[in-house]
């Protein structure tokens, strides 16, 4: 292309600077971003602490959930057995079995949400459709709020919320840790309530993490890497989970230790207060306005010389 | 060398087409699906979606890629009226028609696509926003943009009908158009910021889908880049539209408009190729465009795409219309592969786990895009929307005069300024 570099600079001005504006700017406001601080778990925060050691694979937690929360059982594999093949709309709760290809060893596995302490799916949820209660920091679905867009089954890592694909009036469906069966006098949420081997045991999150470092202590490499998982995964999980196995292999993924939502903070730091858009807003329009009253003019010259009525 | 001075409306040939038959034939059959699967529901056979691939087309090609490549209205304008770029005036009335049939249509995807739009209301009680939404900064900001400023913006060419064809509402016509120049500098400031508000944001959507999203896609500067993307395609848009038109219609071309345009695509182009490899590189993921396999060749395909066609505009050859037409198509074909990678193409959902559209999905995303083309081409035969000459102009009074006799396309004085 022929053009001095004046022309060159001039060209670069008119294309890529307006959008370089709108975006670049958040980069040197990494100090705005970083004040957002970490989000904690609320102080009567309640979850789940499942040990795959214990756990039999009896699959009546299953059961004892689907009870719970009037959820017919998914029986569609035979129409006979509940044996859904992952979570899903009838399924808040399920029993997986990890297994290596030779069968030298295995583990069961249990999948319901996590609870997490800053979770995505709250963050994507437009209007509060999935709100995290504040006192016990359970994650609940509010149907009436809820408009089916389906991004919380995009942020969300761990594949919990599940949507219902046939009808007109489809729900999202997740573990809501029995917010009904407890409402309804229940002292506890159905799987915990009918686990034969206490593999899966229901109560404060704080309570939970002392029971789940006490099993470690006492049986040091019993467990995979001596740790729970959820204490600080993907930013902490008020559901927590102990395992002979690798954490791979049962279906808990390497999120590292910050929340999902905190990759959001550059973005946030951008519409702080609003400032930046605003100020943006008002440069466009400042400069917009000059430009059309020169423009105006140019229509009104060329309407004297063509007699063509002009056009905006 | 003809000059583009002022829109003029296609005419001397019918509306009524045979393809205006087939593109509302199709229409009828996406709305009759549309009624199905509004019924029962996306599952089955109705839809590829599927609890891992939460979204599929309706959401992340004719909202999140088509929008993008109505970005026309926004990103010509910016040069337009900010940079005072004076050629580039003869193109907008392109740009914002080709912006607003991809929003309206897109909007409407996004209506089809969700599970329980009635509860889409609450956009309107500002108490309820989760103002850490993404999605929440889209809705309210596209809603806004569509029915408010780009809406507006479309109106002088409506205007301008009704007063060369209904004599009688000449004077509320004119009262409304004077009324608009008033307040047009703060409505074109709001076509701008809200588009780049939401296009960015439209990146944003894919940060929380964390490592889903493949390393080369998916970074803190996916709304910048994102934003990026659309300036770009909105320029494809556009050219491609004004090229089609030459190809149907006949109508003239200005080379100066044309190359101007040209450039500043070029240098859109350079400017967001070399900032997605420059964060490739700084965050440290400068292996991964050459052992991750598929994922890799995607990156280079998509890339080779858009700065190949970049590079043909910028040379002699790219002033050839034909080679223009391809380097754009093309460039746009890129940019369409890079908006659609973070949510579909670079989306590992889950081990094992495949989306495919089905046919009604198809379908129904195709029938989106007839309405907006089928809009299109009544709008550009209606309308002054194509951009022309003076010249042009009379030829088309002096065919209108005849057909219709009583009106007046020349010669008419307009309120004093």
């Amino acid at each position: 292309m022929d053009m001095t570099r004046r022309e060159a600079f001039k060209n670069l001005a008119k294309g890529t600077l307006p959008v370089l504006a709108a975006g670049c700017v958040s980069t040197v406001l990494p100090g705005v971003a970083h004040a957002e601080e970490e989000k904690q778990a609320p102080e009567g925060a309640l979850g789940l602490l499942y040990d795959a050691t214990r756990c039999v694979g009896c699959k009546s937690c299953m059961v004892a959930c689907s009870q719970a929360n009037d959820l017919k059982p998914d029986t569609r594999i035979d129409g006979l057995h509940q044996a859904p093949p992952t979570l899903n709309y009838f399924t808040k709760n399920i029993i997986k079995l990890y297994r290596t290809e030779d069968g030298s060893d295995h583990s069961y596995f249990k999948q319901q949400c996590m609870q997490c302490v800053d979770p995505g799916c709250v963050n994507a949820c437009m209007f509060g459709g999935l709100r995290k209660d504040v006192e016990t920091g359970v994650v609940w679905w509010y149907g009436a709020k809820c408009v089916g867009c389906r991004y919380c089954e995009i942020a969300c890592s761990f594949h919990i919320p599940q949507f219902q694909w046939d009808g007109f009036n489809p729900k999202i469906v997740k573990c809501e840790l029995c917010r009904e069966h407890i409402a309804k006098g229940a002292k506890q949420p159905g799987c915990t309530e009918v686990c034969p081997t206490q593999a899966v045991i229901y109560g404060k999150r704080e309570d939970l993490l002392k029971e789940a470092k006490s099993r470690i202590a006492a049986s040091p490499g019993k467990y995979f890497e001596n740790r729970v998982y959820g204490e600080h995964d993907a930013g902490g999980t008020q559901v927590l989970y102990l395992s002979r196995v690798s954490f791979a292999n049962i279906g808990l993924p390497d999120l590292g230790e910050n929340s999902i939502p905190s990759g959001l903070k550059y973005p946030h730091a951008v519409y702080k207060w609003m400032a930046l858009p605003m100020a943006l807003f008002a440069g466009m329009v400042f400069f917009a306005n000059r430009n059309f009253k020169e423009h105006d003019h140019h229509l009104v010259e060329d309407q004297k010389k063509t007699g063509l009525r002009p056009q905006l | 060398m003809t000059r583009w001075e002022r829109s003029v409306p296609v005419y001397g040939v019918p509306v009524i087409t045979r393809g205006f038959w087939a593109l509302l034939g199709l229409i009828a059959v996406g709305l009759g699906l549309i009624a199905i699967r509004e019924v029962v529901g996306l599952g089955g056979n109705i839809s590829g979606m599927s609890d891992p691939f939460a979204w599929g087309l309706w959401k992340t090609f004719n909202v999140m890629v088509l929008t993008g490549l109505g970005s026309g209205g926004f990103a010509v304008g910016i040069a337009a009226w900010v940079f005072n770029n004076e050629k580039l005036h003869s193109v907008m009335r392109v740009a914002l028609l080709t912006s607003v049939l991809a929003y309206w249509t897109g909007l409407f995807a996004l209506g089809v696509d969700v599970g329980r739009p009635w509860n889409f209301y609450w956009v309107a009680w500002p108490a309820t926003w989760n103002l850490h939404s993404p999605l929440l900064e889209i809705a309210v900001c596209i809603m806004l943009y569509a029915t408010v400023p780009l809406f507006l913006e479309n109106l002088p060419p409506v205007f301008e009908y009704i007063i060369y064809e209904f004599p009688k509402l000449r004077g509320i016509a004119e009262f409304c158009e004077s009324v608009m120049k008033k307040v047009y500098p703060v409505i074109i400031g709001l076509a701008y910021i809200l588009p780049i508000m939401h296009q960015s944001s439209l990146g944003a959507l894919m940060i929380l889908g964390g490592n889903r999203v493949h390393t080369l896609w998916q970074t803190p500067f996916l709304p910048l880049i994102y934003v990026w993307a659309a300036g770009f395609l909105g320029y494809n848009c556009v050219v491609l539209c004004l090229l089609l038109a030459k190809l149907a219609w006949k109508r003239d071309v200005d080379p100066e408009v044309l190359s101007e345009m040209n450039k500043i695509t070029v240098w859109v182009v350079y400017s967001w190729a070399a900032f997605q490899l420059l964060d490739i590189l700084v965050r440290g993921k400068f292996f991964h465009l050459f052992t991750d396999g598929y994922y890799s060749i995607l990156y280079w395909v998509e890339t080779a795409l858009i700065v190949g066609s970049a590079y043909v505009l910028s040379t002699e050859k790219g002033k050839k219309l034909g080679t223009m037409f391809l380097a754009h198509a093309l460039c746009a074909l890129g940019g369409m592969i890079y908006r659609f990678a973070p949510t579909t193409l670079a989306f590992h959902a889950k081990d094992g786990a495949t989306y495919f559209p089905s046919a009604i999905e198809l379908i129904v995303s195709l029938s989106f895009v007839a309405i907006a083309v089928l809009a299109y081409l009544v709008a550009v035969k209606k309308l002054a929307i194509l951009p022309g000459s003076n010249q042009d102009w009379r030829n088309m009074a002096r065919y209108e005069e005849q057909v219709k006799p009583g009106i007046k396309l020349t010669g008419y004085a307009p309120a004093q300024h």
